[in-house]
């Protein structure tokens, strides 16, 4: 939830969501060896209950109409008792996850498609605020409707990530499985063997290496010792992963010590050579959330569930080229429309209509209203 | 693997066999004609334990297999978990330097693959393959470099430092032995542990005793760690029980005391207990980190978030509020 809603609002959205998972109850992605998956539920108030494990599908669906959970979350880890508290589950492994959001990525429209929201009084401006013009609370939310810009910023950094994965990983891409995360990113699951005893160290290490981060120019074979410049190519050479990225990148591919030592003098030495060579790796490297690739106790948005920030459902990406999350991220049914005040003015397609709504009442089609409202950029009437 | 291996390689199954095979019991060392052996045993561990260098004389395979067997039981005779550790680590850097030189200069594919495997899979249950195209290049599964490289500090082992590709790490000989380093003193460590004798022969006894006189029995800190900052606690407990700290522990460690006020000679006390302590080394990291020497700056405390990103943080109810470990116990002294 984005900030806490209304009495209205909140019995739409809850009903809403029981009748969704009422009537899709072959929606949701069963995962793999389901009952060894720490579940966790956030509610309509956002508390969240962890610790929780189901034998089957039919468990989870009957949890679910029971208690209408806002968000639903299984754990990439894989526990022999995944309702213990943390340190008694005895971990077995993990899927690799990675989380791409456009909170990290540069996205030069952001800003247009931002909106800030008072979580204290729910007004919403569309210029970046401190402090709540009408009650000065300081705790203003922002909340982002991306636009076709964005998703393909989105889309561009996924298939970098896919890349990496299959390349330098040796990741079969039949294992790799891309999800729009429900509201402003992707979630990428990579089911490997390989790599499913890794700790949260190790699993550092593969995020450093995919963000390009702590490269040396010693890996190189390039070094400074006191003042002086010293070129060895290494051993295995620039064929392969971040050498080989750096090195095409500086269009020096089947340079020799002389060369590059001679390119390095060129561009104004060491420090400059650093210089270049960081730019490059902040430039290739790929924008993942680390946090969530080395947390092996993370519990990770459920597949087919509603992501209650949007209304929006996290959903398989079997085509990313072809993917629109406001078509095909959106699974409640279109048979009514809906009443609505919308709290400023904002353009939106959903489901390749455009709408432009303004700061007044508008009528809206069943999903739409679902979206605003979870927003909290609407109310409903 | 030739005879000559089995000197360079005494744990392999191959060297106890020939052992097995000779029939000696450990009674039969107390007999004069075994005192070079006995001698050479204790050459061997006053080399490593005193000057901390790996002790790399080769003599003929028979004598320095037994060489190694009995300075083993001698380890165990002194019994002094600090000296079993560092010998340990010693004793694997001392394999890795004929490991290192064996792969390098072994022309025969054949063999060297054959040495891979015994070391590398049996043992460790490592597998290593040889490039087809670079010699002496050799590839691992990025899940087994990751296993072992995360113990390591230096940002040359991260993954991104290294020839990467299709899921296989390409690495050096250097890089490929040292990789398993610790590896071999656990394996050597456990062999030492596993050892069940009854009654240690008299001669082999007065050796241990010898030797025991000999080396420095470490400082046990008996540090009052009630004052200290759980974190700081940890440190010390760990070098108390001879474990080795990672670089960024030592760092801290060795910070937080010269800022208490401690001296240079004090803080070096403090990790005469890690099992490679080497105290001109000590001595320069202490001395640089005190300003002493080289940029002369005074490096300060990390702080507590810097800490816990680096899983060095062991939080109590008693830190609450603080941002530095030197912060600890001061709101208390205050109420």
């Amino acid at each position: 939830m984005n900030i806490k809603p209304n009495n209205k609002n909140l019995h739409f959205l809850q009903k809403s969501f029981k009748e969704y998972y009422f009537k899709n109850t072959d929606i949701l992605e069963c995962p793999h060896n389901i009952s060894q998956r720490e579940f966790g539920f956030m509610n309509f108030e956002s508390d969240m209950k962890r610790h929780i494990s189901f034998d089957d599908m039919g468990q989870l669906n009957a949890y679910l109409l029971q208690n209408v959970p806002s968000d639903i979350y299984y754990s990439n880890s894989y526990y022999e008792f995944p309702t213990f508290p943390m340190n008694e589950k005895r971990w077995i492994g993990a899927d690799l996850i990675f989380d791409i959001d456009l909170k990290d990525l540069a996205s030069p429209c952001l800003m247009q498609h931002t909106y800030f929201i008072c979580k204290e009084c729910g007004i919403v401006s569309q210029k970046l605020i401190k402090l709540c013009d009408l009650c000065k609370s300081t705790k203003i939310h922002s909340i982002v409707i991306p636009c076709p810009i964005c998703i393909n910023i989105l889309k561009k950094e996924t298939k970098k990530l896919i890349s990496f994965l299959t390349e330098d990983f040796g990741i079969d891409s039949k294992y790799i499985f891309i999800y729009f995360s429900g509201n402003t990113g992707f979630h990428i699951t990579a089911i490997d063997q390989k790599y499913f005893t890794l700790d949260s160290k190790a699993r550092s290490d593969l995020a450093g290496y995919l963000m390009g981060k702590n490269i040396s120019l010693g890996s190189l074979g390039v070094r400074r010792n006191k003042l002086n410049l010293t070129v060895k190519i290494p051993q295995s050479g620039f064929s392969y992963g971040w050498r080989k990225r750096i090195i095409n990148n500086l269009n020096l591919s089947g340079v020799s010590n002389d060369k590059l030592s001679i390119y390095i003098k060129k561009i104004g030495g060491y420090d400059e050579f650093k210089k270049e060579v960081e730019n490059i790796t902040k430039t290739i490297g790929v924008k993942i959330d680390p946090y969530v690739t080395m947390d092996i106790h993370r519990i990770f948005r459920m597949s087919g569930s509603i992501n209650s920030k949007s209304g929006l459902s996290k959903v398989e990406c079997k085509n990313l080229d072809t993917f629109d999350p406001f078509s095909d991220a959106c699974l409640f049914q279109e048979n009514e429309n809906i009443d609505i005040n919308v709290k400023t003015k904002l353009k939106l397609i959903f489901k390749q209509k455009k709408y432009h709504l303004d700061n007044s009442s508008a009528t809206v089609p069943y999903p739409v209203a679902i979206y605003l409202v979870s927003k909290s950029l609407a109310d409903v009437v | 693997m030739g005879k000559d291996d089995l000197a360079k390689y005494p744990f392999l199954k191959e060297a106890g066999m020939y052992v097995k095979e000779t029939h000696f019991g450990i009674d039969e060392f107390g007999r004069p004609e075994f005192n070079h052996i006995l001698e050479k045993a204790k050459t061997r561990i006053e080399h490593e334990i005193l000057s901390g260098n790996v002790f790399l004389e080769l003599q003929k395979y028979d004598i320095d297999l037994f060489t190694f067997l009995i300075s083993l039981i001698m380890i165990k005779c002194i019994n002094i978990e600090s000296i079993t550790k560092k010998y340990c680590l010693l004793e694997a850097m001392r394999v890795e330097s004929f490991l290192i030189d064996d792969l390098r200069h072994e022309k025969d594919v054949k063999k060297k693959k054959l040495l891979i495997s015994k070391i590398f899979g049996e043992l460790f249950d490592l597998k290593i393959v040889l490039d087809e195209f670079t010699p002496n290049l050799f590839k691992m599964r990025i899940s087994d470099y990751l296993v072992r490289s995360t113990s390591f500090h230096e940002q040359e082992w991260k993954l991104i430092n290294r020839s990467v590709n299709g899921g296989l790490v390409y690495l050096d000989v250097e890089e490929t032995v040292r990789l398993i380093r610790n590896e071999l003193s656990i394996l050597i460590y456990n062999k030492i542990k596993a050892m069940e004798i009854v009654k240690f022969p008299d001669t082999i006894n007065s050796y241990a005793s010898s030797i025991k006189n000999k080396v420095v029995i470490p400082v046990n800190l008996q540090t009052k760690t009630s004052k200290y900052p759980p974190c700081i606690n940890h440190a010390i407990d760990l070098l108390n029980k001879n474990e080795n700290l990672p670089h960024s522990a030592r760092f801290f460690l060795a910070t937080y005391m010269l800022t208490c006020g401690k001296g240079s000679e004090e803080v070096i006390d403090l990790f005469k207990n890690a099992p490679d302590f080497n105290e001109r080394i000590t001595r320069y990291q202490v001395e640089h980190l005190s300003g002493q020497r080289g940029s002369l700056t005074k490096y300060s405390v990390p702080a507590c978030s810097k800490l816990a990103n680096e899983n060095l943080c062991f939080y109590t109810h008693e830190c609450k509020g603080i941002k530095n470990p030197l912060q600890f116990g001061r709101n208390k002294l205050q109420k």
